[in-house]
């Protein structure tokens, strides 16, 4: 904007507000060096003292240094020249001199500041969320959460899913033996190696209860029916444990199985509890069949209901059991055992 | 004595101004303070019997809508990418500031810095993301501006790098 724009008076009026606002201070240099040949302007805002014709211009700010002579015009925003303030410097060249601006900014800057401080701090924060919530449920569905492309639903969906319960089989005597820190180291160890086979095949961790698990298959997408998700990772679990197992032989630790169960079937998937404390869970009969069969099962043995052992096209490495289950009665089911603990 | 510049770049949050705090200062603070523009500071360096005045560009962190001005880089001899090993989202700024470095000023000796190496437990850095840095042919060193683990080994090996090429 110029003067022919605006009367006059007005002009001068912003001009002089915006330019006392600024406090400038300017360097004329010799023409393609760092030579001082005048300075002026608020200099106590920039530098103890009034720079002196002769002197260079990088010997009184380091910032300029590689900088010097202006080839073409350039600016630096925001230098701290001092702490806590903040000067944009422009680089500009004219056919007989070259010249440097100081302008101080600090004002806006530290606006500008509180609300990057605002922003960066949620950043961190919706970093730090996304990684817990990875954990729990996998990076797909946090993934998908976060983006805002799934919500889970307080109302309940409803969708056929596998569960699957896997326990450590002997956990509480071996609790009464040990010291609490060995054994939560212990529980670590067969955690790192049971969860990973469950986030592989599209399966999601709704609660580790101690020494047991609690998965879920057929809530996150998958191209593979949620029974075989729920098999296979019964069968990587069990080929990790008893690798674990090996190694534990080796440094003449104790051997711990596990027990697996599934079962399939509808289940309604939402959000229980209250405002302040709430928790994924999927609800549906099979649910707790899945957990009966998981409580039956032997080191190493995968028990799976009539629903999944159809749903797997009865596979022929599942032989038929009946078992007579608590609260449930007398049901056909089937069987698969694996090795487990390492001789 | 030999004066160099080195900027220390990457996403906002990765940890460059405690870096260069620890660095020069051998201060930490847990207190996250979001930088604007750029703070410089010194610290000679002794490479070899080689004292080297290091001029360090703390410049603000890269992101989305704000991009490091290009006339920062100028005059830099070399560089130290920093990268949230907490958070692998940042590896991507790392790759964009970098294309952007050597559009602008050209191929300069780098550093990948993989800071926050302290936070075992939220640490989220895979091989394969690993990999895709190694393809730059620059050294990386796992950091911990809280530690200090690494920090001055690896200011230490960007300096080598600028006076024996």
């Amino acid at each position: 904007m110029t003067s022919q724009t605006l009367p006059q008076p007005l002009y001068q009026h912003i001009a002089s507000h915006s330019i006392q606002q600024l406090e400038p201070a300017w360097l004329q240099l010799k023409k393609g060096s760092d030579c001082i040949l005048q300075a002026g302007g608020a200099w106590q805002h920039y530098y103890p003292q009034q720079p002196q014709v002769g002197q260079k211009a990088t010997e009184l700010f380091d910032v300029l240094i590689g900088m010097l002579p202006i080839i073409e015009d350039f600016e630096l925003p925001q230098i701290q020249l001092r702490d806590g303030q903040y000067t944009d410097i422009f680089a500009l060249a004219d056919k007989e001199h070259d010249w440097l601006l100081f302008c101080d900014v600090t004002q806006n800057t530290l606006q500008l500041q509180q609300y990057q401080q605002v922003s960066n701090d949620l950043i961190l924060l919706k970093a730090q969320m996304k990684q817990t919530l990875h954990r729990y449920v996998g990076h797909e569905i946090s993934e998908r959460i976060t983006q805002g492309e799934m919500q889970l639903d307080a109302a309940g969906e409803r969708k056929t899913i596998a569960t699957l319960f896997v326990d450590i089989r002997g956990f509480t005597p071996f609790n009464e033996r040990h010291d609490a820190q060995v054994v939560m180291q212990t529980l670590n160890d067969y955690m790192h190696c049971m969860l990973p086979s469950i986030l592989q095949h599209h399966g999601m961790v709704d609660k580790i209860m101690g020494d047991g698990v609690m998965a879920v298959y057929g809530v996150l997408a998958s191209k593979t029916d949620c029974c075989f998700n729920a098999l296979h990772s019964a069968e990587q679990m069990i080929q990790a444990v008893y690798t674990l197992n090996q190694q534990r032989l080796s440094q003449g630790l104790e051997q711990l199985g596990i027990g697996v169960g599934i079962a399939s079937g509808e289940a309604v998937l939402g959000i229980l509890g209250s405002h302040e404390r709430r928790t994924f869970t999927a609800i549906g009969r099979h649910v707790n069949l899945a957990a009966r069969l998981e409580s039956n099962a032997r080191v190493g043995e995968i028990l799976i209901d009539q629903a999944t052992y159809q749903a797997l096209n009865q596979p022929q490495t599942f032989t038929p059991v009946t078992l007579t289950l608590k609260g449930i009665g007398q049901t056909d089911i089937f069987s698969q055992t694996l090795p487990c603990i390492s001789n | 004595m030999i004066q160099k510049k080195v900027c220390i770049l990457g996403a906002a949050g990765v940890g460059k101004t405690s870096l260069t705090a620890q660095f020069v200062y051998s201060k930490f603070s847990e207190k996250y303070l979001s930088s604007m523009g750029v703070k410089i500071d010194k610290k000679v360096v002794t490479v070899d019997e080689t004292q080297v005045n290091l001029m360090i560009w703390d410049i603000h962190g890269e992101e989305k809508h704000k991009k490091i001005t290009s006339s920062y880089l100028r005059g830099a001899a070399g560089i130290l990418t920093v990268i949230d090993g907490t958070r692998p989202e940042t590896i991507q700024t790392a790759h964009e500031i970098l294309t952007r470095v050597h559009t602008d000023i050209g191929k300069i000796p780098n550093i990948f810095l993989c800071n926050k190496v302290d936070l075992t437990d939220a640490w989220d850095i895979n091989p394969k993301q690993l990999d895709e840095l190694k393809q730059y042919n620059n050294p990386i060193y796992n950091t911990s501006a809280k530690t200090g683990e690494h920090v001055e080994e690896s200011f230490v090996q960007l300096t080598r790098m600028l006076i024996k090429p």
